[in-house]
C-alpha cells in the first residue's frame, strides 16, 4: 500500500522525463541538420558562382542538382523548411554577401550561413522558397551579372 | 510504532524512487548527448569537405590577388588561369605560414618584418608580412570566424631527396624518390647541375654553368649520378632533380656552399611590383656588421618542358644577369632587383666573399612550385576536442601536391 502512490506517480513522471529529453534531442538534431544543409547549400552556390565567373565563360546558364533532403524529421514527423536569401550587411564594396537562412516549417529550428560572392553576383533579395519547391541550383551569366536562383519542383 | 514505521517506509521508497528517476534521466541523457555529438561530428565532416572545395575551386576575389599584392575580399587558391584542382603557386606564396619564422630586416623600413615560409641554407622564400594573408582574415573571408578553426596544408606527393655521397673525382649524388608511403620506382629523373665558378680576381663576379642529364630510378626509387668533371671537393654547386612518372611530378634540390656563415638572402620586398631585395645575412635580425662584403651574380631561370633551365632577362633590361656587391651595416644600401614576370621560376644567386675563395649559391622559388616547398596555413589543431580531415589531390603548375584541411568547432558552434 505504501508504494502505490509512488508507482502511480512514476507512470506519469518517467514518460514526461523521456518526452522532455527526446524533445530536446530532436530540436538539437534538427538544428544540426539545418546547419549542415545551409552550409552545403552555401558551398554549392559559391562553387556554381565561381565556375560561371571564370574568364573562359562569357555567357550562358549552368544548373546543378541540389543534393539536400526535402524533409527534416524529428523521429516521428517530417518537416519542410523555408529558405530565405537576403543581402547581408557588408562594408566591403568589392564583394556581395548572401545570407542563406533556413527555418523549419511547423517546428522550432533555424540555421544560417554567409556566402561570399563577387560584385557581379545577383539574386532576388528576401526571396523565399520551400524545400520541396526546387531541385536545381541555377546560375545565368550575362555580360555584367551572374544571376543565382533555385529551379524545379519535385 | 506502526505510524513511525510507515513514515520510514514512505521516506525510503521516495528516496529510491527519486534515485531511480535520476538514474534513468542520467542514462537516457547520456545516450542522447552521444547521438548529438555523433551527428555534429558528421556535420563537421560535411563542412570540411565543402570548405576545402570552396577554397580550392575558386581563385578568390579579386582573382589576381596572388600576384598583384592586393588584399582579397574572398578567399580562394585556385589558379585563375585554369579550372579544377589547379592551385596558384603565387597565392600560396602569400599565405602567412604557420610553421615559418619571422625575420627582421631594418633596411627596408618601415616594412621590416618578413615571413620566412621555408628555408634551409641554399634556399629562401621571405615575403613581407604586411602583404601576407593571415589566418584571422582568412577566417573572416570564409565566413567562419568564431565558429570554426582550420589548418590547411599542401605537401608535395613526391619527395625527392638528394644526398652527396662523394664530394669529388667524381662528385656522387644519390637521388631518392618516394610517393606517399611507396618508392617512386622506374621514374624518369631529369636533373640540372649548376656548377659555380668563383673567380680569383676581385674585378670578376661568380658565375655558373649548367649541366643537364636524365636517369631512371630503380625499384627502390633510388638512382646515383656521378660527375667526373668535379675534381675539387670545395666545388660550389646546386643540383635540381625533377622526378616524373605517368603525369605525376616532383622536385628536389641540394646545394653545396663553402661560405655558410655569410651569404646573400633574397627578400621579396613587394609582391605587386615583384621587387626583391638582396640582403647580407649579417643584416638580418639585427646581427653585427659582417667581416666582409659579398660579390653576387643574380639570374632568373624557368624550367622548360624538357626540364632544362632557361634564363630570362632581369630588370626589364636585355641582360640575363645582374652583378654587384652587398655590404652589411648601417648606411650601406641594399641592392634591389625586379623579377621579370609572373612566371614561376627560380632566382639563382651565386655569391663570393671579397678577397676570398669562399662562396655559395642561393635559390629562391618564385612561386612555391619551383622548388616544391610545402605550405602550412591556419591554426593549430593540437588540443582541439574533435578534428575532421579531408584531402584532395591538386596540382601546382604541374607538380602533384596533397591538400589537406583539418577543421574543428570553435566557440558557440557546439550543440548538444
Amino acid at each position: 500500500m505504501i508504494m502505490v502512490p509512488i508507482l502511480i506517480l512514476q507512470i506519469f513522471l518517467f514518460p514526461i522525463a523521456a518526452t522532455a529529453i527526446m524533445g530536446a534531442w530532436s530540436n538539437s538534431r534538427m538544428t544540426i541538420e539545418l546547419q549542415e544543409i545551409s552550409g552545403h547549400l552555401g558551398s554549392s552556390i559559391q562553387q556554381l558562382y565561381y565556375t560561371m565567373n571564370h574568364a573562359s565563360i562569357s555567357s550562358g546558364e549552368l544548373t546543378a542538382k541540389v543534393d539536400v533532403p526535402i524533409l527534416i524529421t524529428d523521429g516521428n514527423q517530417g518537416y519542410n523548411y523555408l529558405i530565405t536569401l537576403t543581402n547581408a550587411t557588408n562594408s566591403n564594396g568589392s564583394v556581395k554577401v548572401m545570407n542563406l537562412t533556413l527555418s523549419l516549417i511547423g517546428a522550432k529550428g533555424e540555421a544560417s550561413t554567409l556566402v561570399t560572392l563577387g560584385q557581379n553576383a545577383d539574386w532576388q533579395n528576401n526571396s523565399t522558397l520551400k524545400s520541396n519547391s526546387f531541385s536545381l541550383l541555377c546560375a545565368t551569366k550575362t555580360s555584367s551579372t551572374i544571376s543565382l536562383s533555385f529551379q524545379g519542383g519535385t | 510504532m506502526k505510524t513511525g514505521n510507515a513514515t520510514m517506509d514512505h521516506l525510503i521508497s521516495l528516496v529510491i524512487f527519486i534515485a531511480a528517476l535520476l538514474i534513468f534521466i542520467g542514462l537516457f541523457s547520456q545516450s542522447i548527448s552521444t547521438a548529438i555529438v555523433y551527428q555534429s561530428h558528421e556535420a563537421l565532416s560535411t563542412k570540411t569537405s565543402d570548405l576545402l572545395d570552396n577554397i580550392l575551386l575558386n581563385p578568390g576575389i579579386n582573382a589576381t590577388w596572388g600576384t598583384d599584392g592586393s588584399t582579397p575580399s574572398g578567399f580562394g587558391l585556385q589558379d585563375p588561369e585554369f579550372t579544377q584542382y589547379q592551385i596558384s603557386s603565387f597565392s600560396l606564396m602569400r599565405l602567412d605560414s604557420s610553421t615559418g619564422s619571422v625575420t627582421e630586416y631594418d633596411k627596408t623600413s618601415p616594412s621590416i618584418y618578413y615571413n620566412q615560409a621555408a628555408s634551409s641554407l641554399g634556399s629562401f622564400l621571405l615575403t613581407p608580412i604586411v602583404q601576407d594573408l593571415n589566418y584571422s582574415t582568412a577566417l573572416s573571408l570564409l565566413g567562419i570566424s568564431n565558429t570554426y578553426g582550420f589548418q590547411l596544408t599542401f605537401t608535395p606527393d613526391i619527395t625527392v631527396s638528394i644526398n652527396q655521397t662523394q664530394a669529388s673525382s667524381p662528385l656522387n649524388l644519390e637521388i631518392s624518390t618516394s610517393g606517399k608511403g611507396f618508392p617512386f620506382a622506374n621514374a624518369a629523373i631529369n636533373y640540372c647541375l649548376i656548377l659555380v665558378t668563383l673567380p680569383q680576381s676581385d674585378m670578376q663576379y661568380p658565375s655558373y654553368t649548367i649541366q643537364n642529364g636524365a636517369v631512371t630510378t630503380d625499384q627502390q626509387g633510388i638512382v646515383n649520378v656521378a660527375f667526373p668533371n668535379v675534381t675539387d671537393s670545395n666545388q660550389v654547386y646546386a643540383f635540381i632533380a625533377y622526378a616524373h612518372l605517368a603525369g605525376v611530378e616532383g622536385v628536389g634540390y641540394y646545394t653545396h656552399c663553402t661560405s655558410t656563415d655569410q651569404y646573400v638572402v633574397p627578400i621579396v620586398q613587394d609582391i605587386g611590383s615583384q621587387q626583391t631585395a638582396l640582403a647580407h645575412s649579417y643584416d638580418l635580425n639585427n646581427s653585427n656588421p659582417a667581416p666582409s662584403s659579398l660579390k653576387y651574380n643574380v639570374t632568373f631561370v624557368i624550367s622548360k618542358t624538357d626540364y632544362t633551365l632557361s634564363q630570362l632577362s632581369l630588370d626589364s633590361s636585355s641582360s640575363t644577369n645582374i652583378v654587384g656587391i652587398v655590404t652589411s651595416g648601417v648606411g650601406n644600401p641594399y641592392p634591389v632587383i625586379t623579377l621579370p614576370s609572373y612566371t614561376t621560376g627560380i632566382l639563382i644567386i651565386t655569391y663570393q666573399q671579397e678577397d676570398s675563395m669562399q662562396g655559395g649559391v642561393i635559390m629562391m622559388p618564385w612561386g612555391v612550385r619551383s622548388l616544391a616547398f610545402p605550405v602550412t596555413f591556419g591554426g593549430n589543431p593540437a588540443g582541439q576536442n574533435w578534428v575532421t580531415t579531408d584531402i584532395r589531390q591538386v596540382t601546382i603548375d604541374g607538380i602533384a601536391y596533397q591538400a589537406k584541411l583539418e577543421l574543428w568547432n570553435q566557440g558557440s558552434q557546439v550543440i548538444g
